[in-house]
């Protein structure tokens, strides 16, 4: 051990992580910052210093805007869809007897599967088997233009998306769900009180840490959700279903690279993300019971 | 009482039932009409195939070069995560025992930058990977994935090597062993429990990443599974046959995976997510 200079061992030992995460994540960051004021294409060589004019742009730019509210809107069904739904299954599942493997093993299947791939089979869902069902079985409910109607994609996209995300947080519920101690909940019972008042008096409190970490990874893969859309709708019918990330991607790879300015939207979506993240974590990390 | 308990007992497990029905609804539809000819899936997409037709399959394989796809996503998932795990726990394992401020230093900055969204980074990331000429390369992308993925794996490396006692590492120092093959012969095989915690965890988001592979790799030969198969759903527009065996095709791996793994992925999953 080199007990002399224990910051050089630390160095050497850091160098190849520091390397890769300063050349990959921090540059990127902080370069991103300057692009900002440039007008950067991407395709010349050289770029301008415009200052704070992207920014001003982007005050005017209703498409960016319009994908910023599709984001928030999706974010906020996300979050509480996918929230409920799993906790609902985990004490489903938790308090049986038996299936336990079973349906744990069925409901996280759909996050090993890349979420392009669930979109793409979703469609099929969408555009073929669904008409089908309305035509054959009368379930005219069902006849609906699923992914061509921003009514009903926007409900299709969140479908598809806690889908995908349901199981995740169902098996962080389930371990948190596993450490509640059963003497509580039998102690609570004893004093008289049923199973409704037990699990939100004494199991819900105990399980905060878990509703911290799953609405916090809820927000933090809402805000930046791309596979999905870009399945489903492609944020189509027209810019009707267009997150923030799809709108940056688009301004940035598809037609008229404008790197700069998809580097400003970026860097605006990066503050909301933190103020947003910071305001959740506050708020809910007040809450959480210790044991 | 017991009739209650029986009661809620059917209910529930009717409720879940038809959960894992839903859940499973996609993945069967796929498969069964991944069979069928394209007449037959017009005629009825619910009932089951007449007879196995494989021919989709024998199209898509070909025309999504299955096994290259394939092997282009195992070359990238392990050298990612080999190197995110050697580059994290090196660093993990010595910002945990050097209790200096420059440690404090290095560790936080690692942390603060979980909280930067890829979104936000995407592009100059794209121009870095110009600038180094990594652009359709996979060894190229698979450092960028350990960039990206040291923070979190250091900050669980971090932790968990608090738990373990420093005696064992001091004796190897008092023998002679130096910090490199303590590292190696000592500290490693008793990271084992969490280093597959973070291989799982990471090997599955390399594998389904999306987003990155797309603005990076340019020419088909490099294409992963995933960008393969979303090619050919844009070449296929409306053949679902072909359409539906090249996303089975896509998701056995994984599905594969999670039949062998399954106790350890979903320990992992609860774990990582849980320490993080």
């Amino acid at each position: 051990m080199n007990k002399k200079h224990p910051n050089r061992s630390l160095l050497l030992f850091c160098a190849p992580a520091l390397l890769v995460y300063f050349v990959f994540k921090l540059y990127p960051a902080i370069s991103g910052f300057f692009y900002a004021l440039t007008d950067w294409n991407g395709i010349t060589k050289t770029y301008k210093f415009v200052g704070v004019s992207n920014f001003r742009e982007i005050l005017d730019d209703s498409y960016f805007w319009g994908s910023m509210r599709f984001t928030l809107k999706y974010v906020l069904a996300i979050v509480v869809v996918s929230n409920v739904v799993a906790l609902i299954l985990a004490v489903a599942i938790e308090s049986r007897p038996k299936g336990k493997g079973f349906f744990r093993t069925v409901f996280y299947m759909p996050n090993m599967i890349s979420m392009v791939i669930g979109g793409y089979m979703w469609m099929f869902i969408f555009t073929k088997v669904l008409y089908y069902m309305a035509d054959n079985w009368n379930l005219k409910f069902l006849d609906k233009s699923w992914i061509g109607d921003p009514k009903y994609s926007f409900l299709a996209i969140i479908i598809v998306a806690a889908w995908g995300a349901v199981g995740y947080l169902m098996i962080i519920y389930m371990a948190a769900l596993q450490g509640v101690p059963t003497e509580l909940k039998s102690a609570a019972s004893l004093d008289g009180a049923n199973a409704w008042q037990i699990f939100w008096k004494v199991t819900f409190p105990l399980i905060g840490h878990a509703v911290t970490i799953c609405i916090f990874w809820a927000l933090n893969s809402g805000f930046q959700v791309f596979d999905v859309i870009y399945a489903l709708t492609g944020g189509g019918p027209g810019r009707a279903t267009q997150s923030a990330a799809i709108n940056i991607y688009e301004e940035a790879f598809k037609g008229n690279i404008r790197y700069g300015y998809a580097t400003a939207k970026s860097t605006v979506l990066f503050f909301i993300v933190l103020m947003v993240t910071m305001l959740q974590l506050r708020l809910t990390k007040r809450r959480e019971a210790e044991l | 009482m017991k009739r209650k308990n029986m009661m809620v007992n059917i209910f529930v497990y009717l409720f879940l039932i038809i959960g894992a029905m839903y859940t499973l609804f996609p993945l069967l539809m796929a498969l069964m009409n991944s069979f069928k000819t394209n007449g037959q899936l017009l005629t009825n997409v619910i009932s089951l195939p007449d007879r196995i037709h494989f021919e989709n399959y024998i199209r898509t394989f070909e025309k999504m070069k299955y096994l290259r796809s394939l092997g282009n996503t195992v070359l990238l998932a392990s050298v990612s995560v080999s190197l995110m795990i050697l580059f994290s726990a090196l660093a993990g394992w010595k910002l945990s025992r050097t209790k200096t401020r420059l440690s404090k230093i290095i560790f936080s900055l690692f942390v603060f930058s979980m909280l930067i969204p890829f979104s936000s980074i995407m592009i100059p990331l794209y121009k870095v990977t110009l600038t180094l000429h990594l652009k359709n390369s996979l060894l190229g992308l698979s450092l960028v994935y350990a960039g990206l993925g040291v923070s979190m794996a250091i900050f669980l490396y971090h932790g968990f090597v608090k738990g373990i006692p420093m005696e064992l590492e001091e004796a190897a120092g008092i023998d002679g062993s130096s910090s490199i093959q303590t590292f190696f012969y000592v500290i490693m095989p008793l990271l084992k429990p969490i280093t597959t915690t973070i291989c799982i965890t990471n090997v599955l988001w390399v594998w389904n990443d999306f987003l990155l592979p797309l603005i990076v790799l340019s020419s088909n030969k490099k294409y992963t599974l995933l960008l393969s198969t979303n090619t050919l759903f844009g070449q296929y527009s409306s053949d679902w046959t072909a359409i539906l065996s090249a996303l089975i095709l896509a998701a056995i791996p994984v599905i594969g995976f999670y039949a062998l793994f399954q106790k350890q992925i979903l320990k992992g999953i609860a774990d990582g997510a849980v320490k993080g």
